[in-house]
């Protein structure tokens, strides 16, 4: 990435007068082009009393006592041992970590004769089958174009055949059991400590007049900038960003607004990101779904078939303690779960149907030659951003 | 026991009632041929910049100093005049010189800084400490240490060296004696007789000197001006010319604009600035900060680098830009900044037709001049009255009623415009506000942190006035009749003049400095020139009281 970005980076330090035109100086014919940043973006959740029946898979504490039940502690006992600190009524310590991060390797099961993590290597430890979320609503899209039974409703658009096999891995986890505006713990922490040091992720909006009905075309890049603050720790609006032209992380989607709701028709979708989370983020059968309120900021659902292993990858590095869940049962339900990009020699499914909860607020974009290429249009929302921050606020 | 507790312990006490004695009753130092004529305290600015200059950046100043002083009659700098020095001041004082005594004569300063080394580390040396303290009374003083002094600070340091049983922490001692003495806090100004009028008092060589450092440098004078007070050339107009010249032609000398610009435009004003946070999430403290910075650097450049007219400044559209300050200004600007590195600053122009032209448009001015939560037309009309125009507006009646003004939610005044409207119909308030108001209710469609907007409560901004019987309708149209009002070029003579006297200027040297202000006005008002006319003239250098 560096041999990438400091010979681009030379022309930027600018050594005249800057004097830029946002006039005119869309990359097209097109009459206009927004320029965005993304401020927030997690898994969506939305989750409700008929999401569990079964209660759910609880938290840590759960976790770490069926575990403990498992290796065949009583559930008092259990519990003893989790509040002793792990040291059980014998006075002899028990490893209760072994699975809460990559970083406690000496406490792991040996593979190939080495101790490992079985977070890392979750198939070393048996399915523990964890609850899967029910119920009628879940955030999403209809990407196979069916409705079935095993479908959802979008609780927002109210679109039928909803597939989001990700929220029935996770929507019983208490730390996704959850909706709007709490935002999953761990990603908020991720995406809160994150941005300050990642490339931000742009978006373009170019049409003939966005404020109408109407074909547009949509584009994704990555950014040589990191995102600005704001006094809440939120995302600054009307910051302006230089578009890295790598193009691993350039997409490009015809759109359509109506009724300030933009959508996109499905395709391949990547950005490179430098979070342990989103080391990188990618779809295949991508859909969006936008509301462009007032204030020039656009805020709903971005989905479409992510590789599970790219999730279960982030929430491995996270550990079991930032991520609150059971990791092989994580494991153990998206391999079964996954339902798209299935492998031409296997026939497993090595995709999963999921969906984000996107917020985007105006920015400038231009190139690396200092061309304004995407206008920030609106004061962008009040606050917008970590929702660590967003709670904060009054 | 540490240093810090020495000086407590030997001299602490003493030094502080001393100080005080100083200022209460006047009480002399040691003789010189001079009389005392004015005490004037350094600012916050001129006592880092001292201790940097004397012993180097290297010199850690942790923390403020003091408070930034008492503002009078539009300046900073008049208020330092009086003695206000609070009991908690002395304290801070006393403490920031025990932390710069301390790095002094630390290990890796010694060497550098102190000149020699004694005979043994554990015992008292006078001889070496003599030389240090002879060296560093010159330029903390700004002037010659007399011997009485310097035997003073020499006993000083030989009585803690006994006591602690290291020399470097005796010396630092009486180092912490030196830098919280009223000949360091304080420029003390001493007059002499004026050779060509015998009955009239002029400062002397070095209070010349001094005037002349803290004027163009906003620091002690150096090595050369020192030497130039002690020859006697700044007592010469060639001598006094050719130190000027040194002075103005010093990239130091944007120190002595910066420090100018920001007792005039009350930059002091940062150090308390609220913004609400919740109504204007934009104005971060670095916006706060890059925006002070924004107009200083424009100051810079424009006035030293481009040796422009000052007038101009109301007009340019050149200022520089960081990234967050481009996102409250609504402008693209491109940037590369390295993690953890240094705020990129960016010059930039706003192009033709941005409501963004003049120093009145910029952030600084606009959040300076307004309430946390709402904007004022009143106080940033008040602003430029005072600041810019050196115009005095009266402060309101104890009984005026602000409700009207205040309340924001009436559907019948949604714009403060409207609400002023009715307000000025008290005639007690009408007078003022005739002042303040019209500029002010131009620039409304900056709000409070300074981001443009076109409406308030859904209803448009009038931007219309009139200022000197001249309509305008926006702030791109005030901004050039403001440009070219004669008040703006007197308005900066005088206030340079207050400001490098600290003191107002006499009747007759009003003249001078009215006939000044029309020469540049017939010219260009050059910084360089205003200063070199002011620095040249000899009531620059003396204490005359109206």
């Amino acid at each position: 990435m560096a041999t990438i970005e400091r010979p681009l980076r030379g022309p930027l330090i600018c050594a005249g007068i800057v004097v830029l035109s946002v006039a005119g100086t869309s990359p097209s014919a097109t009459a206009e082009t927004r320029g965005y940043v993304i401020s927030m973006i997690h898994t969506a959740t939305h989750a409700n009393t008929d999401t569990c029946p079964a209660g759910g898979n609880g938290g840590p504490v759960d976790i770490r006592t069926r575990r403990l039940v498992d290796a065949g502690f009583d559930n008092d006992e259990a519990l003893r041992i989790i509040g002793n600190g792990g040291v059980d009524d014998n006075g002899t310590r028990v490893d209760i970590t072994k699975l809460y991060g990559s970083s406690a390797p000496a406490g792991g099961q040996p593979w190939n004769g080495q101790p490992v993590s079985p977070g890392n290597v979750p198939a070393l430890l048996a399915d523990p089958v964890v609850e899967t979320a029910q119920g009628r609503f879940a955030y999403g899209f209809d990407l196979d174009g069916q409705v079935s039974p095993d479908d959802f409703e979008d609780p927002d658009s109210h679109e039928l055949g909803v597939d989001n096999h990700m929220w029935r891995v996770l929507g019983c986890f208490d730390v996704y059991r959850i909706r709007r505006p709490v935002v999953p713990y761990n990603e908020s922490i991720v995406w809160d400590t994150a941005i300050d040091s990642m490339p931000a992720w742009l978006m373009s909006v170019s049409g003939e007049n966005l404020d109408r009905d109407g074909d547009v075309t949509v584009t994704f890049d990555r950014s040589f900038n990191v995102l600005l603050r704001d006094a809440y720790g939120g995302v600054m609006s009307g910051a302006t960003f230089v578009i890295d032209p790598d193009p691993r992380s350039h997409n490009v989607f015809k759109g359509t607004i109506k009724n300030q709701v933009l959508t996109i028709e499905p395709g391949d979708f990547s950005l490179q990101g430098e979070s342990q989370f989103y080391a990188v983020l990618r779809f295949s059968q991508t859909q969006l779904r936008l509301q462009m309120d007032p204030d020039g900021s656009l805020r709903g659902i971005l989905g479409g078939y992510q590789p599970w292993r790219d999730y279960y990858h982030y929430l491995a590095i996270r550990g079991e303690s930032d991520g609150q869940v059971d990791l092989p049962g994580v494991y153990y339900a998206m391999k079964r779960l996954a339902d798209g990009g299935p492998d031409i020699m296997t026939g497993e499914n090595t995709e999963i149907s999921a969906a984000y909860w996107l917020e985007a607020v105006p920015a400038f974009h231009v190139t690396t030659s200092g061309e304004v290429t995407g206008k920030s249009v609106g004061n962008g929302p009040k606050f917008s951003g970590p929702a660590a921050s967003r709670l904060t606020t009054p | 026991m540490t240093p810090h507790s020495i000086n407590r312990d030997v001299r602490g006490t003493h030094t502080v009632a001393a100080l005080c004695a100083y200022l209460v009753l006047g009480a002399s130092v040691p003789n010189t041929t001079a009389q005392e004529s004015a005490l004037v305290r350094l600012t916050t600015a001129q006592y880092e910049h001292s201790v940097h200059d004397i012993f180097g950046k290297s010199i850690k100043i942790d923390g403020g100093i003091v408070d930034p002083g008492m503002r009078e009659n539009g300046l900073l700098a008049l208020g330092s005049r009086k003695l206000t020095l609070s009991a908690a001041a002395l304290e801070r004082y006393e403490s920031l010189a025990r932390q710069v005594a301390t790095q002094v004569t630390d290990r890796r300063h010694r060497a550098t800084l102190i000149p020699c080394k004694p005979q043994t580390e554990t015992a008292p040396d006078p001889e070496c400490a003599s030389q240090f303290i002879d060296r560093a009374g010159l330029f903390l003083f700004r002037r010659p240490a007399t011997n009485a002094e310097v035997q003073s600070y020499v006993s000083m340091a030989g009585s803690a060296t006994e006591t602690l049983g290291d020399f470097y922490d005796g010396l630092g001692a009486a180092l912490v004696g030196m830098l919280v003495a009223p000949d360091f806090l304080f420029r003390v100004e001493r007059t002499e007789p004026d050779p060509s009028q015998p009955d009239t008092q002029r400062l002397d060589a070095y209070s010349r000197a001094s005037r002349l450092s803290f004027f163009l440098w906003n620091t002690t004078p150096d090595a050369e001006l020192l030497a130039a007070a002690e020859s006697g050339a700044l007592d010469s107009d060639a001598g006094l010319q050719q130190q000027i010249d040194r002075l103005l032609s010093s990239r130091r000398s944007a120190d002595g604009l910066r420090a100018f610009f920001s007792d005039m435009l009350g930059f002091d004003g940062f150090a308390t600035l609220s913004v609400d946070a919740s109504l204007y999430p934009k104005f971060t403290k670095n916006v706060a900060d890059d925006a002070r910075e924004q107009t200083l650097r424009t100051l810079v450049q424009h006035l030293l680098d481009k040796n422009a007219d000052y007038r101009d400044l109301f007009v340019t559209r050149d200022t520089f830009l960081t990234p967050a300050l481009a996102a409250v200004y609504g402008v693209p600007l491109p940037r590369s900044q390295e993690l953890g590195g240094a705020v990129p600053w960016v010059p930039y122009r706003f192009p033709e037709g941005d409501p963004h032209v003049g120093l009145l448009t910029h952030v600084s001015f606009l959040s300076l001049h307004s309430h946390p939560g709402t904007t004022s037309p009143t106080l940033r009309g008040k602003a430029v009255r005072e600041n810019i125009l050196c115009q005095r507006v009266p402060p309101p009646p104890g009984d005026v009623d602000f409700s009207l003004v205040q309340d924001a939610s009436d559907p019948a005044f949604r714009t403060v415009r409207q609400r002023l409207t009715e307000h000025r119909e008290n005639p007690t308030c009408a007078a003022c506000h005739r002042m303040t108001d019209p500029i002010g209710l131009t620039l409304e469609v900056f709000d409070t942190s300074g981001v443009y907007r076109t409406t308030e409560n859904g209803a448009p901004i009038d931007t219309s006035g009139t200022f000197r019987r001249q309509p305008y309708a926006d702030v791109v149209e005030l901004v050039p009749i403001l440009r070219n009002d004669p008040a703006v070029t007197s308005c900066l003579v005088n206030r340079a003049f207050s400001y490098g006297t600290a003191r107002m200027p006499s009747t007759r040297e009003l003249s001078w400095l009215f006939d000044t202000g029309a020469e540049l006005m017939d010219t260009e008002v050059t910084w360089r020139d205003l200063m070199r006319r002011i620095a040249r003239n000899e009531d620059f250098y003396t204490n005359v009281f109206d």
